[in-house]
């Protein structure tokens, strides 16, 4: 059963445990046996979000609620979407996206929540022809939130779609990206950035199938994980028969900076067509104690050529946002959180 | 180059699957169908002692309890337990004391797979050329084991499980089941209950094994499995070089071969573990027939500084399923994967390895070649973890695949986990078709097609044959040119 349909069906022992291959290590079967009563509604006052002032149509959804955005053909649109969770119960989002043919959306979004919450977002992202999306998603959850975020991406011929994922964990964070990808010169960018601290969970997974001739897929995924934290990276990218020419690259790179915390990474490529290019890469390990001792030598201190070289490491994968005051929001984000 | 031009003669003068005949002799078979009483059976065939029926039985008992695992990326219609022989023997003649008392059919057979079962044929050869030991496994049972004598000279042990069992009981009980526990796995647990035979090799302290050890598997008798099983055990500061290889007859059945190995590595020591694995393929064209290899190969490396190494060409069976593993125990344990998984045809693979990192400054290196060609399906599956106590741990994974043709596939299926802020983990993976550029070059300077292509994944998995025993590797690429033919055009 899908997690939408356990909850709905308020079932905690239908939720997808580690015995499902997708869910290995994000088990939420194990950690909830009791699911938290439904989120009472909020009445309060909601202060400001991180992509206020970029955007100007605001969507905020407290504990639950139903958003549509639409973007009329050849017309420009930036919305600051917010979902939030207040106090410890559980609900649902849903979110539909859709852009005619020649749109453009900048779809920022942000994950805020409470302890002891559990919140499903579910979004639907469609793009017409030659339309073009970017993605940016900030998800700072409370440490004792749970946050399940899937979003099916659908992308016609000629269509760019570009994603970054910023998280910092929760008790399960789990961000979810699936794309049906037509080839025919569409593009699609997927990337993401986790910085975690304590007992922090997050879960960055994603499936791209390409379906078409001349289909691109660029993706990146870099994070730096301390303490006990835990991050998963799940990214499998699908070329089907008939598919050819389909280029397609994923990456993904993690630092642990402690003995006790974990990176679980499973890249995986499931190709059936045989005039491709495909490739991932995937390192895990400590920060380069060689770069470490030449900053050193060179008069930064320790604590300061840690963040340096964290940032830049990075760095690398925030500076791919298209939307330059994004891209800002977002450095100062990682910067906050590297440096803590 | 000398190698390449005769890869390209051999496989003009080749048909497609040249082992797959079938050798008419009389046979010993146990009914058809698996309970207790096969098992039983079975023991009793082989003189086991009373310890060795318990923990057949016992496995059994926990094998009627477990389910068929079925997440690999493999399909194939269920397999009826109940439908098969789970023994079947040549014809035994009473105390066989040398090799001119066994079968001359069996003796035959074994030449035309070109084995040398006699010592003097081997040595026949020119002086200093490598030698090595066979053990000769037809079906079910060991028929002979050479130069046993010669190696008990420097004190290592090589000879049939069966023999292990009666003569070595103490070593046998010590280590079998030690790496692969009995209900480790389906596969594992149903082999447990009714293997019959393979091989035992022991290498007892600072012996570096003077020969290459192998053993030959070949499956004969209709309607019946096989399930050797495969102990070796490097003791301190010893080294062995172990091959297997395997043939079966081409059959419209498919034949199941469940089997297990076990490498144990003390201080020091080291094992190197061949694989040419040959089983029928079934029928290219229908898919009909062939063998299911369900294997389970995994080392244990106890001991520091131990080392084991995995090579492994993979051209046969309609499914091959196995992932030969390592768990780095010892401080500065090192692992190694080399594999060549070639499917053609409606061939099916899922195949890789699990490198465990449990000690400090293990290390381990994964090189894997996947080519699919025709209507086949070719997965790398493999899991690479440390322990939080591995510090300095450090792994490189190369998997690349080669695709020949429109209608094939090949999927990367890779597991990393890394639990401590000291190991360093790095894999990369591509997956491309033959370069159009490159067949042009090769093509334009008056090569072939089918010949340029063989020049081309010759190069492309020449990393790993270089691993393999010379002779053998010379056999491979003869084998790898084999399995793509038709593949082109």
């Amino acid at each position: 059963m899908s997690v939408a349909a356990a909850l709905k069906a308020r079932n905690a022992s239908a939720l997808p445990s580690r015995r499902d291959e997708d869910w290995r290590w994000t088990d939420l079967r194990g950690l909830i046996r009791v699911l938290p009563e439904p989120s009472a509604p909020f009445n309060g006052i909601v202060v400001k979000g991180a992509f206020d002032r970029l955007a100007d149509d605001h969507r905020v959804l407290v504990n639950g609620g139903v958003t549509r955005i639409e973007v009329a053909a050849d017309r420009k649109a930036a919305v600051a979407l917010r979902l939030i969770a207040r106090g410890a119960g559980t609900h649902a989002n849903q979110v539909i996206v859709s852009l005619a043919a020649g749109a453009r959306l900048r779809l920022l979004e942000t994950y805020e929540s409470d302890g002891g919450s559990l919140a499903h977002t579910a979004l639907t992202i469609a793009l017409a022809e030659g339309a073009a999306l970017e993605r940016v998603v900030l998800a700072a959850d409370h440490e004792d939130a749970v946050t399940i975020s899937q979003a099916q991406v659908t992308l016609a011929p000629t269509a760019d779609y570009g994603q970054t994922l910023l998280s910092s964990g929760a008790r399960r964070q789990r961000l979810e990206t699936r794309v049906a990808h037509p080839g025919g010169r569409a593009s699609l960018r997927l990337d993401g950035v986790y910085v975690l601290a304590g007992k922090r969970h997050t879960d960055h997974t994603s499936v791209v199938t390409h379906q078409g001739l001349d289909g691109t897929t660029a993706q990146l995924t870099k994070g730096v994980v301390r303490d006990q934290a835990r991050a998963v990276f799940q990214g499998k990218i699908i070329v089907s028969e008939g598919a050819d020419h389909t280029d397609a690259r994923m990456g993904h790179h993690a630092l642990i900076l402690s003995d006790r915390a974990e990176v679980d990474a499973k890249p995986e490529l499931e190709i059936y067509a045989d005039d491709v290019a495909c490739a991932h890469g995937n390192t895990v390990g400590a920060l380069d104690e060689d770069a470490l001792f030449y900053a050193c030598q060179r008069g930064i201190p320790e604590d300061e050529a840690r963040a340096m070289l964290t940032e830049a490491f990075i760095g690398q994968v925030v500076d791919r946002i298209w939307f330059e005051d994004a891209r800002k929001v977002a450095r100062a984000w990682a910067a906050e959180r590297l440096r803590a | 180059m000398a190698a390449v031009k005769q890869t390209v003669e051999h496989v003009a003068s080749l048909e497609k699957y040249k082992h797959g005949f079938v050798t008419d002799i009389e046979q010993d078979f146990a009914p058809k169908g698996l309970n207790a009483d096969i098992v039983r059976f079975i023991s009793a065939k082989k003189n086991e002692p009373q310890w060795m029926l318990d923990w057949r039985l016992d496995a059994f008992e926990r094998w009627l309890a477990m389910d068929e695992p079925d997440w690999a990326k493999v399909s194939f219609p269920r397999i009826d337990y109940q439908d098969s022989h789970y023994y079947a023997a040549p014809k035994e003649k009473v105390g066989i004391n040398s090799l001119d008392e066994v079968d001359p059919d069996i003796l035959e057979t074994y030449k035309k797979l070109g084995i040398p079962l006699r010592e003097q044929e081997v040595l026949a050869g020119v002086i200093g050329s490598p030698r090595y030991a066979v053990d000769a496994v037809f079906d079910s049972v060991s028929v002979v084991t050479t130069f046993k004598k010669e190696l008990a000279q420097v004190g290592v042990i090589f000879c049939s499980m069966s023999e292990a069992i009666r003569e070595h009981p103490e070593l046998v009980k010590q280590y079998l089941g030690s790496v692969v526990p009995v209900s480790d796995n389906y596969f594992a647990c149903l082999n447990a209950a009714v293997f019959s035979d393979g091989s035992f090799v022991y290498v007892p302290p600072g012996v570096r094994c003077p020969m290459e050890l192998s053993t030959y598997f070949r499956i004969n008798a209709e309607n019946s499995g096989q399930f050797e099983r495969t102990l070796i055990i490097a003791d301190r500061q010893a080294y062995v070089s172990y091959l297997e290889g395997c043939t079966a007859p081409m059959r419209d059945e498919n034949q199941l071969h469940a089997a297990v190995v076990e490498l144990v590595t003390m201080d020091d020591a080291e094992i190197k573990y061949s694989t040419v694995q040959n089983w029928y393929p079934g029928d290219p064209e229908t898919g009909k027939g062939g063998i299911y290899n369900f294997v389970t190969k995994r080392a244990d490396c106890r001991g520091d500084r131990s080392k084991v190494s995995w090579t492994q060409v993979e051209t046969g069976s309609s499914i091959t399923w196995k992932y030969p593993s390592c768990i780095l125990r010892g401080e500065g344990s090192s692992g190694e994967f080399y594999s060549i998984a070639i499917t053609n045809g409606r061939q099916q693979a899922d195949t890789g390895t699990k490198m465990i990192h449990l000690g400090a400054n293990t290390r381990s290196r994964i090189i894997s070649k996947g080519i699919s060609a025709g209507k086949s399906s070719n997965t790398y599956r493999g899991l690479v973890s440390a322990h939080p106590k591995a510090k300095g741990a450090r792994n490189f994974t190369q998997c690349d695949s080669l695709l020949i043709g429109k209608h094939c596939a090949a999927h990367t299926v890779p597991y990393i986990e890394a639990r401590n802020g000291h190991s360093k983990f790095e894999h990369e993976a591509t997956t491309t078709r033959l370069s159009e550029d490159q067949l042009f070059y090769a093509m334009q300077r008056g090569l072939s097609q089918e010949e340029a292509v063989q020049l081309l994944v010759n190069g492309f998995v020449k990393e790993v044959l270089q691993e393999l025993p010379m002779e053998f590797a010379v056999e491979a690429q003869k084998l790898v040119a084999i399995s793509l033919e038709g593949s082109v055009g």
